[in-house]
């Protein structure tokens, strides 16, 4: 799974000392952080420096104790037992990322107990048996805070077990710098999404649920980079995913306007 | 001034809030100045001349909201410039170019070049920018979009802000005034007849006319029961109880046969926190029908964003045998397989078990405060009553429309004797028009009390809701209020009903729409109770599914303590904890 060459990733405080620190302890991690500052692309590049596999589970609320550690199938007259992702990433020793884990049902999280204190194991009753997690296994988990709900939370008893990685969107500069070498973009062009990306974050308006992410900003770098209209870009990149609002479409409109000025009528 | 004159929605001015939100960050709105008039702002709208060109507009919008986010009119400041319109425009002069130039990271690219970096480096503050205004120096005039500071407007507008916050108080007053008023006239009056214009339901008039016709809503509702004409009947029935009389107590029969309530009154305690104790069969509530001949309009739910959050709720895991797929072996499933494969029959490959969200396992009833507070204005124009309503349609609409079983009913009261559950639907009412127009014919009066409304809510969910999971909601503004219910006594009582309703399994929600109420307000009457306020009723979806989830997590969490006689196959269902 480890990719040939390093994911790109800037780093903007100490995120990745703390992580290789706990992974060197054998810690789990929890990151948290808004949708699209690069939680996924952050477990990548770790991976690839620790020369660990990555398994990622993506989580939702159907996700099941057998998703993760395995069941038993059935192959003629026999039984066959099949690991799952997690199962599969204790005997490897590999990174197992569980992306988004509030999604996850609380039942289910409960496995990760064992696993993710000091003992380092998991128990598997449908086996019979308790597996130690061989070196190099690294739990980590991802959720968004303020997504979604002010209800739906990872347990206290979870959340204890690891150490927290906050992640923010990148100062203007390192991201200007990601668009540039994501999209593939000039240096201006970029510059100029990014402060789209900052009016938007800044407005606090009722009317978007999430800010313009990185990945959006990205998005409509590779639009540009296609050499479409920098306003179409940002319009089908950016204003189209936050929101289905025609109002608030039409201020993001606006606003795109107002930066990517020039072609305005 | 309003947009009216630029009825193109398109061109006015509010498109650029959102801009202009980002450059000052934080939410402000965008208007049109008056004819002739400068851009200028009163710090939570920005004033722009809808007629000027789009790159003026946003020129003049980056410069008021830079100066709101440089800090340069607080009102320490704008006291300073007050009655001195010349070194408002000096002050202006040098403070706008040094607003920009510390905000110049976001603003647009145009906008950039108004500064003028010279006159920026001039001062690093919006004080010093005040002292070299108030030096003898020659400023240059600002330019044309810099527009104007408004010192009067601006303190207007700030002191306006500090004035409509509501407090507790605020929302109380009113209903006191009601009541006094009410009494007077009924004194004055002497159950005589109530003139002419309060008896419409819409010819009422003035503010006694309004609090007069609130508090007559009483007579919507079968309740009273009396006979005759329209208007005597509503002042005697509402005179009546402001003089304290018990009406529902009284020899209720044939009243009650003519008016067509089915039930009697069923008495229940409420919890006096000063004595730590009950008062048994303190309340009387009685469950009333509203007139079938006087519909109101019908309740229109646009909007189908309800379903989704609701509709994984309280869906029994059922462990389902013989499925192609599953956590477990099937054993008897595979057995079967077996033996069918070896005598000669294609073998079938659903051999598992498997844990499945299929059965729709839930009665919810919903409780709608239709109390004269109801009836107060909700920030977003129409009344808290509107607002409730339409969150009570949808979510009853909602859902009914999942398979679960729901009831909807509004209730006031008026004193602890005449506690009234108004039946918009029962568990067994089908969902149609006639449920929406019965929602749509409920008029806000008279008062809350809130424990004895929330008792029999449960108690009817616990004999007639027929399922293992149930769910109270309870929509209202947290002012409970009435005779000689209110403060700490009220809430504790409300706290209290909650509590006892969770006790026996049932999960209790409360949802405050529109109503504006501080959640510390919300959480002294509904406690640990999962509860929330929301602006709009279309803003519900975004709060209902973690709030159903977690309402019912706290019942079941008490069901499983109390060993409610639970069925072996409801174990199953509770999730881990």
């Amino acid at each position: 799974m480890t990719s040939a060459v390093r994911p790109f990733y800037v780093p903007a405080g100490t995120e990745e000392q703390v992580f290789k620190a706990a992974f060197r302890q054998g810690l789990s991690v929890m990151l948290k952080g808004p949708t699209g500052c690069g939680k996924t692309r952050f477990v990548e590049a770790m991976a690839y420096d620790l020369g660990r596999p990555l398994i990622t589970v993506a989580c939702h609320d159907d996700l099941t104790t057998a998703d993760l550690v395995g069941r038993f199938l059935l192959h003629g007259g026999e039984t066959q037992w099949a690991d799952g992702p997690l199962t599969r990433a204790v005997r490897d020793g590999a990174i197992c990322y569980l992306d988004e884990v509030v999604e996850a049902r609380q039942d289910t999280t409960v496995v990760l107990h064992p696993l993710a204190d000091h003992r380092r194991q998991l128990p598997i009753d449908r086996l019979g048996v308790t597996l130690t997690a061989a070196p190099g296994f690294c739990l980590v988990v991802s959720y968004n805070p303020g997504y979604q709900s002010v209800l739906k939370d990872l347990k206290d008893s979870t959340r204890q077990r690891m150490v927290a990685i906050e992640f923010g969107f990148p100062p203007p500069d390192v991201e200007e710098k990601i668009i540039t070498t994501e999209a593939g973009v000039a240096q201006e062009a970029a510059a100029q999404l990014v402060r789209i990306g900052h009016a938007i974050r800044n407005a606090q308006t009722a009317g978007l649920r999430e800010v313009a992410s990185t990945r959006v900003l990205i998005a409509a770098g590779l639009l540009t980079a296609e050499g479409l209209r920098p306003q179409d870009a940002a319009l089908a990149a950016i204003a189209g995913p936050l929101t289905d609002d025609p109002l608030v479409t039409a201020g993001l409109a606006e606003l795109i306007g107002a930066y990517l000025d020039g072609e305005q009528a | 001034m309003t947009p009216a004159s630029s009825p193109d929605a398109a061109r006015r001015p509010t498109r650029f809030a959102l801009l202009v939100s980002g450059i000052a960050g934080r939410t402000l709105d965008v208007a049109a100045v008056a004819p002739g008039e400068r851009p200028w702002t009163d710090g939570t709208t920005v004033f722009v001349d809808a007629g000027a060109s789009a790159t003026d507009q946003i020129a003049a919008l980056a410069v008021q909201a830079s100066l709101i986010a440089a800090g340069s009119l607080e009102p320490r400041i704008v006291r300073r410039l007050s009655g001195r319109p010349a070194l408002a425009r000096r002050y202006l002069a040098v403070e706008g170019h040094r607003a920009l130039a510390a905000n110049s990271y976001l603003l647009p690219p145009r906008v950039r070049s108004l500064i003028d970096r010279d006159i920026a480096a001039r001062a690093d503050s919006p004080l010093a920018s005040l002292a070299t205004a108030l030096g003898r120096e020659p400023i240059a005039s600002p330019p044309q979009a810099f527009g104007a500071i408004d010192p009067k407007r601006l303190r207007a507008a700030r002191d306006r802000l500090q004035a409509t916050a509501p407090t507790p108080e605020d929302a109380r007053r009113p209903r006191h005034d009601a009541r006094r008023e009410l009494d007077e006239h009924a004194g004055s009056d002497d159950f005589g007849r109530v003139p002419e214009p309060f008896s419409g339901s819409t010819g009422g008039r003035g503010a006694l006319g309004r609090l007069l016709q609130r508090m007559l809503a009483l007579s919507r509702e079968p309740g009273g029961g009396l006979q005759g004409a329209a208007a005597p009947r509503a002042a005697r029935l509402v005179a009546g109880q402001a003089r304290g009389t018990r009406l529902a107590t009284g020899p209720a029969g044939a009243l009650e046969a003519v008016a067509g309530v089915r039930r009697q009154g069923r008495t229940y305690p409420e919890w006096d926190i000063h004595r730590q104790r009950y008062r048994e069969n303190w309340c009387t509530v009685r469950e009333t029908d509203p007139r079938p001949r006087d519909p109101g309009p019908e309740v229109i739910t646009g909007s189908p964003a309800l379903r989704r959050p609701l509709a994984r709720l309280a869906l029994g895991l059922d462990r389902r045998h013989r499925q192609p797929q599953g956590d477990d072996l099937d054993i008897d499933a595979a057995v079967e397989e077996r033996v069918e494969a070896l005598a000669g029959v294609p073998p079938g490959e659903a051999v598992y078990i498997d844990s499945l969200r299929r059965r729709h396992d839930l009665a919810v009833l919903i409780l709608l405060d239709i109390s004269g507070s109801a009836s107060m204005p909700s920030p977003s124009g129409q009344t808290v009553h509107d607002q409730q309503r339409a969150a009570a349609a949808a979510l009853t609409t909602a859902l009914h429309g999942l398979g679960n079983r729901v009831a909807l009913y509004g209730f006031y009261s008026h004193g602890r004797s005449a506690v009234r559950l108004v039946r918009v639907k029962s568990f067994s009412d089908r969902l149609d028009a006639t449920v929406m127009r019965r929602l749509g014919a409920l008029v806000p009066g008279a008062y809350t009390r809130l424990g004895a409304a929330i008792r029999h809510g449960a108690a009817v969910l616990e004999d007639r809701g027929g399922t293992a999971r149930r769910l109270l909601v309870v929509l209202s503004d947290g002012f409970a209020y009435d005779y000689g219910y209110e403060g700490s006594y009220a809430e504790a009582d409300a706290r209290r009903a909650l509590a006892e309703a969770r006790r026996r399994g049932t999960g209790c929600l409360c949802l405050s729409v529109g109503a504006g109420t501080e959640i510390a307000a919300l959480r002294r009457v509904f406690g640990t109770a999962a509860h929330a306020t929301v602006a709009r009723p279309q803003e519900l979806a975004r709060v209902a599914g973690p709030l159903f989830r977690e309402a019912l997590r706290s019942a079941e969490f008490h069901r499983g303590l109390a060993q409610h006689s639970v069925h072996p196959r409801q174990q199953l269902k509770i999730p881990g904890r």
